[in-house]
């Protein structure tokens, strides 16, 4: 809640404020869904400032074990914005992106990736 | 659906897994007999469940999907080797190009599974599907696979492929732009010393 995430796809946003984590009770890790409030948007994207969209985050400063015993963390905390359908609204994804969204059936945002981390 | 079908566990009955899908028992039956001739004919090297790239162009052929492309992607892309693109007619065809997929999937596995029983192994694996709901732009991710199967419009509004063919040529760039940024002394061939810069 209210936690600021940079947008790192081409959909228009530029900041996104969360609003509600969709799954957990402690709150969205990373690969989880979000909704989110657009605070920032670029002038001719595909999202407005104010709209209340769905996201996935793929970046987070907070660390997430893997299955082999390392962790994972990031400097920043980003996030892909996302439909309902869980189909990406920008076309291209920046900077890199663990794999854990392979897990979490997020393989649409992995392959529209430029790093794959 | 899938999802719950992978998540059975193997104690579970062959014919309660049968009625779990909303394919027809009858086609199901009749490729099953047909593949387990197959299979005890074919090696078993092939990993169970998982779908393999000639197989797949022969299914995208049978289903009559448009502009199929495969792109081998091991160079850039460590989490898979392939990317299978397809385009259906509409969001009905798009589902049918992954329910050919999955089906032909499912078939490979009763087909081992039937097999592995006997032999006493318990590893099997269905390939995960995403977007099922909306027929826009689906998703089969089987390991070292990957097949899209999209929309036209979506095709074009994302444009794959453009992503992983310049791929090489974009990782190649940043390489030349760290080169750039080493300074390089200016070689001194004159007989004259080198001029302090002011």
């Amino acid at each position: 809640m209210r936690t600021n995430l940079k947008v790192v796809d081409n959909s228009g946003a530029k900041r996104v404020m969360c609003i509600q984590a969709l799954k957990g009770k402690k709150g969205a890790r990373l690969g989880d869904t979000i909704i989110a409030s657009v605070k920032e948007a670029q002038p001719g994207g595909k999202v407005k400032k104010g709209a209340v969209v769905y996201g996935v985050v793929v970046r987070a400063a907070m660390q997430r074990g893997r299955c082999d015993g390392s962790e994972v963390k990031f400097d920043d905390n980003a996030v892909v914005l996302v439909n309902k359908q869980g189909e990406p609204i920008g076309t291209r994804v920046f900077g890199p992106v663990p794999h854990e969204l392979r897990k979490k059936k997020h393989v649409k945002i992995l392959s529209l990736a430029e790093h794959v981390a | 659906m899938w999802a719950a079908l992978r998540h059975q566990t193997l104690s579970s009955s062959f014919s309660s897994a049968l009625q779990q899908w909303r394919l027809g028992f009858s086609v199901l039956n009749r490729a099953l007999y047909s593949s387990l001739a197959d299979s005890s004919n074919s090696g078993t090297d092939r990993k169970q469940g998982l779908l393999q790239l000639d197989e797949v162009e022969k299914i995208l052929s049978d289903v009559k999907a448009d502009n199929v492309k495969v792109i081998p992607v091991q160079k850039h892309c460590e989490f898979t080797d392939y990317m299978v693109i397809a385009t259906g007619r509409s969001a009905w065809h798009v589902r049918n190009i992954a329910q050919a997929l999955i089906y032909k999937a499912a078939v490979g596995v009763l087909a081992s599974w039937v097999k592995q029983k006997q032999q006493g192994a318990r590893r099997m694996l269905l390939p995960s599907v995403e977007g099922q709901e909306g027929g826009n732009w689906i998703v089969i991710d089987s390991g070292t696979l990957i097949i899209h199967a999209l929309d036209e419009k979506v095709r074009a509004y994302y444009n794959l492929e453009n992503l992983w063919n310049t791929e090489t040529s974009n990782n190649e760039g940043s390489q030349d732009l760290e080169n750039a940024f080493v300074k390089v002394r200016r070689k001194n061939n004159s007989k004259k010393p080198a001029k302090k810069s002011a």
